[in-house]
């Protein structure tokens, strides 16, 4: 494997606070995924490798050229933040352009690569629009037009799905790897596991500032099927609805909450539990308030992991 | 891209973002107050027009000098750095192949000429204005220039400390208006060389009128407590404190790192 991205014993604090733990990675052509929980320590690492952030301990490079206080690396990457922020008084055009202007291209393919990036992004017809009246969905596709407009060979895009519909992710998901499909390297960061999956089967995993893991999407499913959720399920009956789970074998664990109308089940195979659950309602009548999973989040099952 | 080229781009695009701005329009009309002044004093000192340069530089020139361009100043200049910390944007600035120093130029290049513009133009009218009885004269022209000279080293300089500042410190704000209305407004009063450790001194040294050489009221007792420097040295003085701050500036912005509020 030769790494495109390469971080050595990477370590960053805030203060007495660790951002990140003596990370050391190297990252290949074509998608990763960079998955953890809020907080995990994603961000510092993409502010490290995008050189925004200078390491405490350890050193992180671009095809072997360091990053920090290295204009001329960028030339060659692109990067989404995260943060919903924007030059807002400029459209949509004037940010992709101006922000172009930076690697000495002329007008005229300036002009051109903003075109074409907010084409690719459909974004032509809204183009001349204040971005402040922009929807979310279009924020989110101006700042990854930004990020490809100079046709960079990597590109890194710090939670790029997060706050987009269904159909604003399939489409830059899409987007994603059709770059990837033009011989790039993308690291895509995200906390929620089925938007990685989505692009990629190869994801980094980390948590608590630390890489717990590197490989690809069934080695991790296996981890992460093996840990309990919980599923709280409040309704008109919630003992009705306990009867029909009684034998269900992938149920481990059921109880009810204190409000008297929540049923509380512990199962390891979710995906099954909400298909017969979907079955029952139906079949049963019993009417469903609210369905929500108190653990169900990234930081729950890194915790297991951690743990096992 | 070389240095020169990543400072002339920035340069472009903060000039045309910056003049759309709020804060722009803000200050653009604050501005209107001179003018106002000027067409007061017109009206009030009707066919004096022998008093025109005295009240021009004891009344219009201390707005301009001791007010206008400090606020500006301080706004634009402490905005440098700070408002792309703030608004999180610094991101789309630090990874393009720009050479930080570059950025941080480019940057105060472009609000320095926005403000000049807009001190220009509140210049030209409340000067004109005040001396609209005695266009013919000759000596009114360079006199206007001189003004405006005065003013755009007061700009180049003031901006210059208060973008270090910006730069330097998270609060910049607050320390910007203790130096430019407390210790500015001060010190420059102190016999002696201790007013030379004021801009404010060195631009008052390079006003073409000055009522104490000149013929100033009671009030010029008050405002221009000065004793000046030569011109050249002025200049050069003035020269000195933006460069040397632009360079610290500089030097911060590259080695510093900037967090993100959470």
């Amino acid at each position: 494997m030769t790494a495109v991205i390469s971080a050595t014993n990477l370590s960053k604090y805030y203060g007495n606070v660790l951002g990140l733990n003596e990370v050391t990675l190297d990252i290949a052509g074509g998608i990763t995924g960079l998955l953890g929980p809020n907080g995990a320590g994603k961000s510092t690492f993409m502010k490290l490798i995008t050189g925004q952030m200078k390491p405490n301990i350890g050193h992180v490079t671009v095809h072997g050229r360091k990053v920090w206080n290295n204009p001329a690396i960028f030339r060659g990457i692109g990067f989404c933040p995260e943060n919903d922020v924007f030059y807002e008084e400029m459209t949509g055009f004037e940010f992709v352009t101006g922000l172009l202007r930076f690697y000495g291209f002329s007008p005229s393919e300036i002009k051109d690569r903003a075109a074409r990036a907010l084409d690719i992004v459909e974004l032509t017809k809204d183009k001349d629009r204040l971005i402040r009246g922009y929807s979310r969905g279009m924020r989110q596709r101006v700042k990854f037009a930004q990020a490809i407009a100079h046709d960079p060979e990597i590109v890194i895009l710090d939670e790029p799905l997060s706050g987009l519909d269904p159909l604003g992710k399939r489409k830059l998901i899409k987007l994603i790897k059709d770059f990837k499909a033009e011989g790039r390297t993308v690291l895509v960061s995200s906390h929620v596991l089925p938007e990685i999956e989505a692009l990629t089967s190869e994801m980094v995993l980390i948590h608590q500032g630390k890489i717990l893991a590197q490989g690809d999407i069934p080695y991790v499913r296996e981890l992460i099927e093996s840990h309990p959720h919980m599923i709280s399920v409040r309704s008109s009956d919630p003992r009705a609805l306990a009867a029909r789970f009684v034998g269900d074998r992938s149920i481990q664990k059921m109880s009810f909450g204190p409000d008297g109308r929540t049923l509380v089940v512990e199962t390891h195979k979710r995906d099954d539990f909400f298909g017969r659950l979907t079955g029952v309602v139906v079949e049963g009548g019993i009417e469903i308030e609210e369905i929500s999973s108190p653990d169900d989040n990234l930081q729950a099952v890194f915790e297991y992991l951690v743990g096992k | 891209m070389n240095a020169k080229k990543a400072v002339r781009e920035v340069f472009g695009f903060f000039l045309s973002l910056g003049r759309r701005t709020g804060k722009t329009r803000v200050f653009a009309l604050l501005g209107l107050v001179p003018v106002i002044l000027a067409v007061v004093v017109r009206v009030v000192l009707h066919g004096r027009t022998g008093d025109m340069a005295a009240v021009f530089t004891e009344v219009l020139m201390v707005f301009f000098l001791q007010f206008y361009i400090v606020i500006l100043a301080l706004f634009y200049g402490t905005s440098v750095v700070a408002e792309e910390v703030e608004g999180r944007t610094l991101s789309y600035l630090i990874t393009r192949p720009l050479p930080k120093p570059a950025i941080l130029l480019g940057k105060y290049a472009a609000y320095s000429l926005l403000m000049f513009l807009m001190v220009a133009v509140s210049l030209t009218f409340s000067f004109f204005i005040m001396n609209a009885g005695r266009l013919a004269d000759a000596r009114l022209y360079p006199a206007f220039l001189g003004y405006l000279g005065v003013l755009g080293l007061g700009i180049l300089a003031y901006t210059a400390f208060f973008t270090f500042l910006g730069t330097f410190l998270k609060k910049a704000i607050l320390v910007g208006l203790v130096f430019g209305f407390g210790w500015e407004n001060v010190i420059q009063y102190f016999p002696g060389s201790t007013q030379r450790f004021s801009v404010v001194h060195y631009l008052k040294s390079l006003l073409p009128y000055r009522p104490m050489g000149g013929g100033g009221g009671g009030v010029a007792l008050l405002l221009f407590r000065l004793e000046p420097t030569p011109p050249s040295l002025a200049v050069a003085m003035l020269a000195l404190i933006a460069g040397a701050f632009l360079a610290l500036a500089c030097w911060l912005f590259r080695t510093k790192e900037y967090l993100y509020e959470e």
